[in-house]
């Protein structure tokens, strides 16, 4: 077992406005392999609320939670090395900027790795060879991350976190600021690394089309409640997604148009652009 | 002479290389132009010295007949608000209040007003139930909400938004964009940097950067045709379009073509 919430709620409290609990009463488990996991919902759902225990950087106030035998409560304990946890659960955050601090991109992403006690040429190489992974050349290696631009930093940070070579990913929101082909670049290296090691990997995305070509598992939290635990093409199937401030695949919906606007009959069901073609190709009426 | 002008406009960051190369463009009053382009292509580096945040190396920006330079740049920040890449480098206040109200202030903007546009702006963007919370708290679709109201209520005559609706769930997105066709409508003209290609489809023109130059400036139903520039530039076109594409060989899929055209164009 990787992870695994037990009625988990988190309450942030503030000097303006006293308590506000961000997810309440979550319970759902992430095996340690095989796990390809969408997390989805609207705005200030608890998305990020809920990446940040998985790797235990911050407590349930209630419920408790077990990151690979560990359990994690409200209370730090001194028995439990959070540092091993979060070396074996790499977060990704929203916010590249809350993540890159170093002077050159080199330093930055070889911060993790020299953590491990290996040398430092091996870390080197590490930072060029993730670095790469992520489409960016060598000549980045000595820039300041300052100076980048934001979906170059947005590489940086994820590259970051490849190089500690985690045993479960967590990427919040890894393809926003991405370009099209960045997006399709990285989201077929994660699903490359998943298919290869069998590592759990749980993507945040607001990506409709993504969750649906890629992920054979969602997460849907709503007003900080789980509310969907499953096969993202059940969730599509589903009317009224809107009201759970989701939406539908382009897919989907173009396929939808088509039927209704011309009066025939496609299955609207369709992951990819190819799926779409096959299905409008092989129809009968036209 | 157009709206606004920009010409053989150049920078650089560190003298070495242009980060923006030869720009020349004109755009016109009311219009809505999408910014489309690979990461590092010079998208913010061009919004940023359309503010005068940034000294053009060489070439000339003049917007509204008035040309940008040291003396003029107060002038021109009243017509021209920018909503930040990333929204914590618009906030520099205590509360979401002061947040929203910032823009204002610089404007002098007179205190019994402007509580009346924080109010209505916050409700624009869902976020007046946050009034009174530390901006760093909020997630990071609500701080790009309160970016995007404190530079509404500015009420500028142009608006850039750079990336600004990123980290919106798809519906806070679609409410959003049905409020700013409003202001269009009623003659907001806005350049809005983008990677999500159904937002482009809104435009009037669609501006394709490569490697700090204009690699494409086209009416968006044009630019749609041409393929080439979209997988030239690290883009892809909507789904409808690359379906209708696919069927381009065949006359027994006109009916469909033109369907998925008429989606892609006014959905
Ligand atoms: N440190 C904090 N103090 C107080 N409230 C907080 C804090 N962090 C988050 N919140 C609140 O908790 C709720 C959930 O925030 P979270 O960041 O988990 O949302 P999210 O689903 O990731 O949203 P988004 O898609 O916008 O990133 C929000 O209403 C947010 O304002
Ligand atoms: N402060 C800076 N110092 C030096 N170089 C910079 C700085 N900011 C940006 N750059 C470089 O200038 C180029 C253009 O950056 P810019 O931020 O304009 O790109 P962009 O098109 O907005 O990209 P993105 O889609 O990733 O936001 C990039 O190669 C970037 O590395
Ligand atoms: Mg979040
Ligand atoms: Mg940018």
């Amino acid at each position: 077992m990787g992870i695994r919430f037990n009625q988990v709620s988190h309450g942030y409290t503030s000097f303006a406005d006293g308590l506000y609990t961000a997810i309440k009463d979550i319970s759902f488990e992430i095996s340690d392999k095989n796990e390809f996991i969408a997390l989805v919902g609207h705005t200030g759902s608890g998305k990020s609320t809920l990446a940040k225990h998985m790797n235990a950087l911050i407590f349930p106030t209630s419920g408790t939670l077990e990151i690979f035998g560990k359990t994690i409560t409200s209370k730090r304990d001194k028995k439990i090395k959070y540092n091993d946890i979060r070396k074996k659960v790499g977060l990704v955050f929203q916010f590249p900027e809350y993540q890159l601090f170093e002077e050159t991109v080199e330093k930055d992403i070889m911060f993790g790795p020299m953590n491990f006690k290996i040398s430092k040429e091996e870390a080197k190489a590490l930072a060029k060879e993730s670095l790469n992974l992520v489409g960016l050349d060598d000549s980045y290696l000595t820039r300041n991350p300052y100076n980048l631009s934001g979906g170059e930093k947005k590489r940086v940070s994820i590259a970051g976190i490849l190089a500690m070579n985690p045993d479960i990913l967590v990427l919040d929101e890894p393809t926003s600021g991405l370009d099209p082909a960045g997006r399709r670049v990285l989201m077929d290296l994660f699903k490359d690394i998943h298919d290869k090691t069998k590592k759990s990997v749980i993507i945040i995305t607001h990506d409709m089309d993504l969750v649906y070509q890629y992920f054979n598992r969602v997460l849907v939290m709503n007003e900080g409640h789980l509310i969907f635990d499953g096969d993202p093409e059940k969730l599509f199937r589903e009317k009224d997604l809107f009201k759970n401030h989701l939406d539908y695949p382009n897919t989907i919906k173009v396929l939808d148009y088509l039927n209704k606007s011309l009066g025939i009959n496609l299955d609207i069901y369709k992951r990819t652009i190819e799926e779409a073609l096959l299905e409008i190709k092989g129809a009968e009426k036209l | 002479m157009s709206y606004i002008e920009i010409q053989k406009l150049s920078y650089s960051y560190n003298e070495k290389t242009n980060v923006l190369d030869d720009i020349n463009i004109d755009i016109e009053k009311g219009e809505w132009i999408a910014v489309l382009g690979h990461n590092g292509s010079g998208k913010s580096t061009l919004a940023k010295t359309l503010v005068g945040l940034l000294e053009p190396k060489t070439g000339d920006i003049t917007i509204d007949g008035i040309t940008l330079g040291e003396e003029t740049a107060y002038e021109i920040r009243k017509k021209i608000g920018i909503v930040f890449q990333n929204p914590d480098n618009q906030f520099v206040g205590v509360t979401v209040k002061d947040d929203i109200a910032f823009g204002m202030e610089n404007l002098c903007v007179p205190r019994e007003e402007m509580l009346e546009k924080i109010n209505f702006y916050a409700k624009k963007v869902n976020m007046l139930d946050f009034l009174d919370k530390e901006p760093a708290t909020l997630s990071g679709g609500q701080k790009q909400r309160v970016a995007i109201a404190g530079i509404l209520a500015m009420q500028s005559d142009i608006i850039i938004f750079d990336e600004a609706t990123s980290m919106l769930d798809p519906y806070s997105k679609e409410e959003l964009i049905q409020y700013i066709k409003t202001l269009h409508k009623d003659g907001l003209t806005i350049i809005m940097i983008t990677h999500d290609i159904n937002e482009a489809l809104l435009a009037d023109r669609i501006l394709v950067m490569n490697k700090g130059k204009v690699f494409a400036f086209q009416e968006t139903e044009k630019i749609m045709k041409d393929k080439e520039t979209f997988t030239s530039s690290n883009l892809e076109l909507p789904v409808a379009l690359e379906l209708a594409n696919s069927l381009a060989q065949d006359d027994k899929f006109k009916e469909i073509r033109d369907k998925l055209w008429e989606y892609a164009l006014t959905k």
